[in-house]
């Protein structure tokens, strides 16, 4: 593509102008996604050489450290407690034994069932002695990779724990040397509440973040890779399930898998998943900025009430509303008696019938519940708007409708920026809004099939969540969902922040 | 007659063609007071409809009546109201003191691995939260904290990743002088001390929007509730109860009025709520907007 | 009521930017220190390296002798205002002033004691009750220093106290920290960018740039001694003139020839230049607006300008005059000096003969920029 000097686009007509920044655009995509993978590499490789220097440090610490330190390569905590600090050894110490009895009691049991996930499954055995059978639970699947990634998720702690403890040895003796005195375990606890207090704060969120975050997040994408489905879950007669490798990613982008097409599938839950996104993103913004600057405009009255009427959606619990709404347009709903009370209709349209219908349905009615949060957003940011903006554009002669796109719309799109993209791809999982106006109807029968029944208005969250509820649960596949999820959502994100006004240049509109 | 129609826009005057302008808002706006009103108004008159309790054509009842708020206390509906009630001030407690103590953290401490950690929480944000639900239904259903007794279960699930919705009180944070802290700091305040002398008491709008969502949001939630409860009736929240009666064509045949009802006594506390504290509500929607 | 002794402080950050290099300083005890320079020289860096508030990246700081590198704030005994006040929002103005005191647990009735002392010097008693946000700029800056008055720490540090005050009322603020010094007795550091407030303001004056430190000197030492080109210019408004010129060495005495003049360098510079064995060279020139001044015809020693602007600020007039090769030089005149018919002569693309007084002539080398008078 040619680059035009700025005085050389300043010569280009509009429509020239317009033609070269959407060109710009899109020849800039592939240099945001070549970076994005920069980036990754440059992580991975900047991790690398850290770990490669902490082993070299952790060499040269061994080499020139005194016994004590040398000590503490083995018993964790020794160093302190020889120096005096008593309370941090003692931790270390702790640690350490509780890890030590952990592994050999049952940890390394469940690391080295890992690559197997378990041989033996439940059986019936026969008692010749009582003529009876009897079941002996064998090796459960889910347990062995529960366990498994918990106490891999133990080990890493460990290792960095271990690392700290060697780093604590080499600053003692760093301080000692230079003639200072050490920290007390008074002045340790102290300093929880003051210098190190953000680890005291950061503790307990933390602790839930990793626990109930990552750690199935990390579950879920082992799952990804093994053939756990809901028949499983039945520990009496079925607990094994084995690795599949890339079996599962394999079948998503397959055409034909005992007679179902799970690429067709996929491709139009994801195509419309996109497609309802963007609708409800942009529907929301601009009419929800529409009617902002209706509330807003000067000479208005009653601003407060008309507030209050649409903020009346927010307040009210979404599953009531939405719930309610949709059976307002059912075949037999309020709205079909009150169009042909009317006489507008003669027979009962069939809202949630047809894709079309729906589809259209479910962005309409989600204008209605997202337009009061624009609205509010809206309002917010128009009386952040310097007022002299508009006067001085009035003194230059513009009219109401320039001063909106060249003034109001531009800082807007500015200032709201990354909250356009957040709320896009916060609508890609829509969950509600979706599940309680149509829970995915109507049926999309010629995708239907071993993935679970599939409806044309279903996005890929709804469809992953049926596919994980009851007996016929495909676990494997929801993981695989999930994660294509994650990346749609991931490289999305990432290539529009990059391109975005408000990151790149900051100060523009401050 | 270009010129002519603009001529006579001038000499209209200002005050005309605001006039005009103002009159077509009015009409809009009355125009979406009632699109956003009526569903409102539909579920409380038929609520109090008696004659039957199917989906019917017309909106006012011919027969009024209180029977179906008087049938609510016949079903497990109380029960359900109990559990939403127990879980959302739960979680409002909790969250709020996790949320803030991370977003303060976030905002005010410079440490090593903050900005790994921000960016970390942000990646894993974009996972579908649904996902890690599969484990933790099948871990919770280990220390039997699911179905009927999904109450305790639940309150975990909620609370539990709550840290990483930090953004809205770091943004309100991030707004503070930080020269507030300093001058503590200076003056002999501990970290501590700062946070609960300084801090804490000029932070009140974005407390009572941590805590209002941190209600709203059990309050109304359908996805969780829905799965750790397995539509064990006891174990229900009001959402999930509440849908179940609409689960089914036969369902709704007897339950849609309660429904309406139920949905009445449901949203009434929580929109009372909000309406006394919206003010604090915008505040926080906003500044979150704003910052991104 | 303590000294401050700063070696080889250095402030680096994350990302590398040095922001203080090497930074060296003895302050005695109860003397005002004032750090000066533009922005982002590193001077109020260094005052937060000493309350604490930003980690020392190398060296020591030491108060009253004792490191305090790796003590909290609060465990140095200082006391700080800061530019934009920080008071505390939600307390009136008695809790702001009383709020080191509580966090010490002293008791109420000392409290008072101490609270209402500070608040009679400040006179701000009137107000005790107030939330600081109804009080005007100068009443938040009063009650900024009375938190500070009352804590009897060692050491007093200001971040820029003035800078967010209108002209009048800095000046007026100005006069009030010169007595509050005398009255509190204790340890000063001041930073500020205004080089009037550091020379009217400190016995010593630490001139800073890009994190290195200039020169340190008392107000005379700096303004007349300038150890480099950058003090010269940074000190006195209007700004000093510097323009190329060529040092030439005649016999035991020097000239200089500049824009066509031959100027003669007599008197105790003659003598300086001799004695640091300066021969003829290149040299960069500086001369302070007034100490330039108009002669009444062409001569040897004059330099022909043409007047650009002339701006008459009352007691003195400045004039902006462009000389034959294009050098724009600022001549500040007396009002009282002109007479009627030089004052009527002053007007735009009129012509102007200048001239030098030898005795204040700067020469500095244009390489290093260094005085070489003073070398």
């Amino acid at each position: 593509m040619k680059k035009y000097s700025d005085l050389e686009f300043l010569r280009l007509s509009k429509w020239q102008k317009f033609c070269y920044k959407i060109a710009a655009f899109f020849c800039s995509i592939p240099h945001a996604v070549g970076n994005l993978f920069k980036k990754i590499g440059l992580f991975f490789k900047n991790v690398f050489v850290s770990i490669g220097k902490e082993l070299a440090d952790v060499v040269t610490a061994f080499t020139k450290g005194d016994w004590k330190t040398k000590v503490s390569y083995v018993i964790m905590g020794f160093g302190n407690i020889a120096r005096g600090q008593v309370l941090r050894g003692l931790m270390f110490l702790l640690f350490e034994a509780v890890f030590i009895f952990y592994m050999i009691t049952t940890g390394s049991g469940w690391i080295s069932m890992l690559p197997s996930l378990g041989k033996q499954g439940p059986q019936e055995i026969y008692d010749p002695i009582l003529d009876t059978y009897h079941t002996e639970y064998g090796d459960n699947s889910f347990k062995i990779l529960l366990y498994g990634v918990l106490t891999i998720f133990f080990i890493i702690a460990f290792i960095y724990t271990w690392r700290a403890n060697i780093r604590q040895n080499q600053v003692a003796e760093k301080i000692l040397r230079s003639g200072k005195k050490l920290k007390s375990g008074k002045q340790d606890l102290h300093s929880l509440v003051d210098d190190n207090f953000h680890k005291t704060l950061l503790a307990l969120p933390l602790t839930g973040i990793v626990v109930f975050t990552v750690l199935p997040i990390f579950f879920m994408i082992l799952v990804a890779f093994t053939n756990y489905n809901g028949a499983h879950n039945n520990g009496y007669t079925n607990a094994l399930f084995n690795w599949v490798g890339l079996e599962n990613f394999r079948t998503l982008f397959s055409w034909n898998v005992g007679g179902v097409n799970y690429a067709a599938t996929f491709g139009e839950i994801l195509t419309w998943t996109l497609l309802w996104a963007f609708l409800a993103t942009f529907t929301n913004y601009f009419l929800g900025i529409f009617v902002a600057m209706m509330i807003n405009k000067k000479g208005i009255r009653l601003k407060k009430v008309w507030r209050t009427i649409l903020v009346l959606t927010i307040a009210i619990p979404q599953f009531i509303s939405l719930l309610y709404v949709s059976r307002m347009f059912d075949k037999n709903g309020i709205v079909n008696g009150a169009l042909m009370s009317l006489g507008l209709i003669s027979e009962a349209i069939d809202f949630w019938g047809t894709a079309k219908l729906a589809r259209i349905m479910v962005v309409v009615i989600n204008i209605w519940i997202g337009i009061p949060y624009l609205m509010l957003i809206a309002t917010g940011i128009l009386m952040n708007i310097p007022a002299d903006l508009y006067e001085s554009a009035k003194i230059d002669g513009a009219s109401g409708w320039k001063q909106f796109s060249k003034i109001t719309l531009p800082y807007m799109l500015f200032i709201t920026g990354p909250y356009l993209l957040t709320s896009f791809t916060g609508n890609m999982n829509n969950f509600n809004v979706i599940y309680l106006l149509t829970g995915g109807a109507p049926t999309n029968t010629a995708a239907s099939g071993a993935a679970g029944s599939v409806g044309y208005t279903d996005l890929l969250i709804t469809w992953l969540f049926k596919i994980t509820t009851g007996s016929e649960a495909q676990y494997y596949l929801a993981s695989v969902v999930g994660i294509m999820i994650f990346v749609v959502v991931a490289l999305i994100s990432l290539v529009v922040y990059n391109m975005l006004p408000s990151i790149k240049n900051e100060e523009d509109f401050q | 007659m270009s010129t002519n129609n603009t001529s006579m826009k001038k000499h209209m005057g200002l005050k005309a063609s605001t006039r005009l302008s103002n009159t077509a808002i009015y009409i809009i706006l009355v125009i979406i007071s009632v699109i956003w009103l009526i569903p409102f108004v539909c579920i409380v008159l038929q609520s109090f409809r008696v004659e039957s309790t199917w989906k019917v054509g017309y909106v006012i009842p011919q027969q009024w009546g209180l029977d179906n708020y008087v049938k609510l206390f016949q079903t497990n509906f109380p029960r359900w109201y109990a559990n939403t009630f127990i879980i959302a001030l739960v979680v409002a407690a909790v969250q709020t003191v996790i949320v803030l103590c991370m977003s303060y953290t976030l905002s005010r401490f410079r440490f090593k691995l903050r900005k790994p950690l921000m960016q970390f929480m942000l990646v894993l944000g974009m996972f579908p939260g649904i996902l890690g639900m599969i484990i933790l239904y099948r871990v919770l259903a280990d220390l039997n904290l699911v179905g009927a007794n999904s109450l305790p279960g639940l309150i975990l699930v909620y609370v539990a990743s709550s840290g990483m919705g930090y953004y809205v009180s770091k943004g309100f944070f991030d707004t503070l002088p930080k020269s507030l802290d300093e001058a503590a700091r200076v003056d002999g305040a501990t970290r501590a001390q700062v946070l609960t002398k300084i801090i804490l008491p000029l932070s009140k709008p974005i407390v009572i929007y941590t805590i209002l969502t941190g209600f709203m949001g059990p309050w109304g939630d359908f996805v969780f509730a829905r799965y750790v409860s397995q539509l064990k009736p006891l174990g229900m929240n009001a959402a999930v109860g509440l849908q179940s009666w609409l689960a089914t064509d036969t369902m709704t045949h007897d339950y849609y009025t309660m429904f309406c009802a139920g949905g009445v006594v449901v949203a009434l506390p929580v929109a009372l709520l909000f309406m006394c504290l919206q003010r604090y509500y915008v505040e926080g929607v906003t500044g979150g907007a704003v910052k991104g | 009521m303590a000294s401050v002794k700063l070696t080889n402080v250095e402030k680096v950050y994350d990302n590398k930017v040095v922001a203080v290099h090497d930074f060296n300083l003895d302050i005695k005890d109860k003397e005002f220190i004032v750090f000066v320079g533009p922005s982002g020289c590193g001077k109020s860096t260094t005052l937060r390296m000493i309350a604490g508030l930003e980690e020392i990246s190398s060296g020591t700081v030491e108060i009253d002798g004792e490191v305090v590198n790796d003590l909290q704030p609060k465990d140095r005994d200082i006391a700080m205002v800061f530019q934009n006040y920080a008071l505390y929002p939600h307390m009136t103005v008695y809790d702001n002033i009383a709020f080191s005191l509580r966090l010490k647990k002293v008791p109420e009735d000392q409290i008072y004691e101490k609270v209402t002392w500070a608040a009679e010097i400040l006179g701000i008693t009137d107000y005790l009750l107030r939330k600081p946000r109804a009080l005007s700029g100068g009443q938040r800056q009063r009650v900024a220093i009375g938190r500070a008055m009352v804590r009897n720490s060692k050491v007093f540090l200001m971040d820029e106290p003035l800078s967010n005050l209108d002209a009048k009322l800095r000046n007026q603020m100005r006069a009030e920290i010169i007595l509050l010094r005398q009255r509190l007795d204790t340890t000063f550091i001041y930073v500020t960018h205004d080089q009037t407030e550091a020379m009217t303001l400190g016995d010593r004056i630490v001139i800073m740039k890009d994190g290195y430190i200039m020169q340190v000197g008392s107000p005379t030492e700096v303004f007349e001694r300038p150890a480099n080109l950058f003090v010269a210019e940074f000190i006195g408004a209007p700004k000093m003139n510097t323009f190329k010129a060529e040092l030439v060495k005649e016999g035991a005495g020097y000239f200089v020839k500049a824009f066509g003049a031959k100027l003669p360098v007599n008197g105790p510079n003659g003598e300086l230049l001799a004695k640091n064995g300066v021969g003829s060279r290149e040299v960069t020139l500086g001369a302070r607006p007034e100490h330039i001044v108009l002669a009444d015809a062409k001569a040897e020693n004059t330099i022909e300008t043409k007047l650009i602007v002339s701006e008459m600020m009352g007691s003195e007039v400045h004039l902006h005059v462009r000389t034959t090769d294009g050098t724009d030089l600022i001549v500040r005149v007396p009002t009282i000096q002109l007479s009627p018919a030089q004052r009527a002569n002053l007007q735009s693309g009129a012509t102007l003969y200048i001239t030098f007084e030898d005795k204040v002539m700067y020469f500095f080398d244009p390489e290093s920029q260094e005085n070489l008078l003073f070398h």
